[in-house]
């Protein structure tokens, strides 16, 4: 809504009212006040926001023996040592490696799955649709011990504890609900007429499904897409539980790291923030495909 | 559409959540009856599991600490998200950089993110917040130690991590108000605060609802951030629910599996409880269809 001064677009029509009404000399200096006082506003819940990020990034550039002194250190010489120790002293490329792993199956999984069912139940009219829909509530609320605890239990009579497999197949089953909640209000926007008429002209219900609704649920897909990586990146009460050192993935080598000696914990950080840079690069492509996605109707409530 | 056609499409997510998520439950409850331990099977046991759960006080206190941090953290988040995204709406051009930059504390892993949160407080470590408080009041505040801080610290990083989805959820509800109702409200002279509450709140009132709703259910359910934020929350009475039953069943290879099980049914009662108004909302828009 910020207009340079003097300029007033013909379409902006409480532009025009404002013009009518207020003095055209005193216009500009409001305009500019208004503008420090939003962008004083903004770095400061930025700031405010981000300042446990920017913290740890201090510290973990800080030389080891004052990175976690008290009084902190505010001024000094950086380095990258503690990233350089984290790669040779430990085992965290193959963390790393788990956890893109586990994201990547599990996402791909998720939606392979979820897509097509997610279309079954906003088409099927009946009881069995309304039950599926509750269920997929009460298993999004479900406390993820009461099924990770037994997984463990089962994981291990199979043989497949600790391996990427377990855990991923354990993600994709505690996110489908979710992503066939959201991926369902997506399809119900789409009007129901579009199957029929693809039908009629001789499409299967499989090829209609491929060819009209997937292309044209592009948003809603890329947006259950993300929210199902980014989950699966995040988790780590499954893993912590699911895996040992094979599959160990980044948050649960975090967390182990914590009680260990300042090396290992500016270690920890320094994992920390390898694992949060990208995530910001994430969240930045990502925001026009959430907003997008979120406001095409899928959180009517 | 056919009832064939459902099966098939339906049919593979049907069978994974069956596979993998209710035939685990079906274990922990019946675990919840049993004398157990990981890899043997178990001695039934009836419902001494549950009794012993009942009688010991750290449920109940686990009970009160997560029960009273959910409502707080849902207050907060609904008032502070809608305000941040009337706020963020309400910004031209920078709005993508703003929103991308907000969205940061929502997709770093909780564990991370509560792992920044005790060194950004814990003196320990050179925090740099109760640096600068004891600076300006001369008190030196034990987050980690002292019971009430703690419960602030842990209150602050879970609202911190999930503000970001509030806010976006939110922003979606306000893009969907119509720009006539906006306008109608103007000419009728009302106030910006006015407008707000009388026009803007109960026309996005589900979405509202949809934060509660997830809010609830994430936040009962705390565990992550608890394990750095604080490593004493048994002494200090600032265990959840969550971490009480990982304390029992499986951390040091916890023994009591039977135990830890009677309490993740208790806790799925106590999550249908506080969900219920949801679940019969939802069940009554399904059928309405």
């Amino acid at each position: 809504m910020t207009v340079p001064a003097g300029v007033i677009p013909s379409t902006d029509e409480s532009a025009e009212l404002n013009q009518v009404v207020s003095e055209p000399h005193s216009r500009p200096p409001r305009r500019l006040g208004r503008t420090l006082v939003v962008g004083g506003l903004v770095l400061l819940i930025c700031w405010t926001l981000l300042s446990p990020v920017l913290w740890t990034a201090m510290t973990v550039t800080k030389p080891t023996n004052i990175a976690f002194v008290n009084p902190p250190q505010f001024f000094y010489e950086p380095t990258f040592d503690a990233f350089v120790n984290l790669w040779q002293t430990t085992q965290f490329y193959s963390y790393l490696v788990n956890t893109l792993v586990v994201a990547v199956i599990s996402t791909v999984f998720a939606l392979l799955i979820g897509v097509p069912a997610a279309y079954a139940l906003s088409r099927y009219p009946g009881w069995i649709s309304t039950l599926l829909l509750v269920a997929a509530l009460v298993f999004r609320a479900l406390p993820r011990f009461a099924v990770v605890l037994p997984m463990y239990d089962i994981s291990r009579a199979l043989n497949i504890y600790d391996t990427t497999i377990a855990i991923s197949a354990a993600l994709v089953a505690i996110n489908q609900p979710f992503s066939i909640w959201l991926l369902r209000n997506f399809f119900a926007e789409i009007p129901e007429q579009l199957d029929e008429a693809a039908m009629l002209d001789g499409c299967t219900r499989f090829q209609m499904l491929r060819r009209v609704m997937i292309p044209l649920m592009g948003p809603g897909i890329l947006t259950a897409g993300i929210f199902m990586f980014l989950f699966a990146f995040q988790e780590y009460l499954t893993a912590l539980v699911l895996t040992d050192v094979n599959a160990r993935t980044v948050p649960v080598f975090i967390a182990t790291q914590l009680g260990q000696t300042l090396p290992m914990l500016q270690q920890a950080g320094a994992a920390s923030m390898i694992l949060t840079l990208p995530v910001i690069a994430f969240a930045f492509i990502a925001q026009r495909y959430l907003v997008a996605g979120l406001s095409s109707g899928s959180v009517k409530g | 559409m056919r009832r064939r056609e459902f099966a098939m499409l339906a049919g593979p997510s049907i069978l994974v959540m069956a596979g993998l998520l209710l035939l685990p439950l079906y274990r922990t409850i019946q675990w919840s009856l049993q004398d157990v331990d990981y890899g043997s099977p178990g001695k039934f046991v009836g419902l001494d599991n549950y009794r012993q759960a009942f009688s010991d006080p750290r449920l109940a206190d686990a009970v009160v600490f997560t029960v009273t941090l959910t409502l707080l953290v849902t207050a907060v988040l609904v008032v502070v998200g809608y305000l941040l995204a009337a706020f963020v709406n309400s910004l031209g051009r920078s709005k993508p950089y703003v929103l991308g930059l907000l969205l940061v504390p929502y997709v770093i892993p909780h564990i991370v993110g509560a792992t920044m949160f005790s060194w950004l407080f814990n003196a320990n470590y050179g925090g740099v917040v109760t640096y600068a408080i004891e600076k300006m009041t001369g008190i030196q505040v034990l987050w980690m130690t002292d019971t009430w801080p703690n419960r602030i610290l842990i209150a602050l990083n879970i609202i911190w991590s999930m503000l970001p989805f509030a806010m976006l959820i939110i922003l979606a509800g306000l893009q969907g108000v119509s720009a006539e109702i906006l306008e109608a409200a103007k000419m009728d002279g009302a106030s910006p605060v006015r407008t707000h509450l009388s026009v803007i709140v109960p026309s996005i009132r589900g979405v509202l609802g949809f934060v509660a709703l997830i809010s609830i259910m994430d936040v009962v359910r705390t565990f992550d951030p608890l394990v750095p934020l604080s490593p004493q929350a048994v002494q200090l009475g600032n265990e959840s629910i969550m971490l009480y039953i990982y304390n029992v069943a499986f951390r040091d290879g916890g023994q009591d599996l039977g135990l830890g099980s009677a309490i993740n049914v208790l806790l799925i009662l106590l999550i249908i409880v506080l969900l219920y108004p949801f679940i019969r909302g939802l069940a009554k828009e399904a059928r309405m269809r």
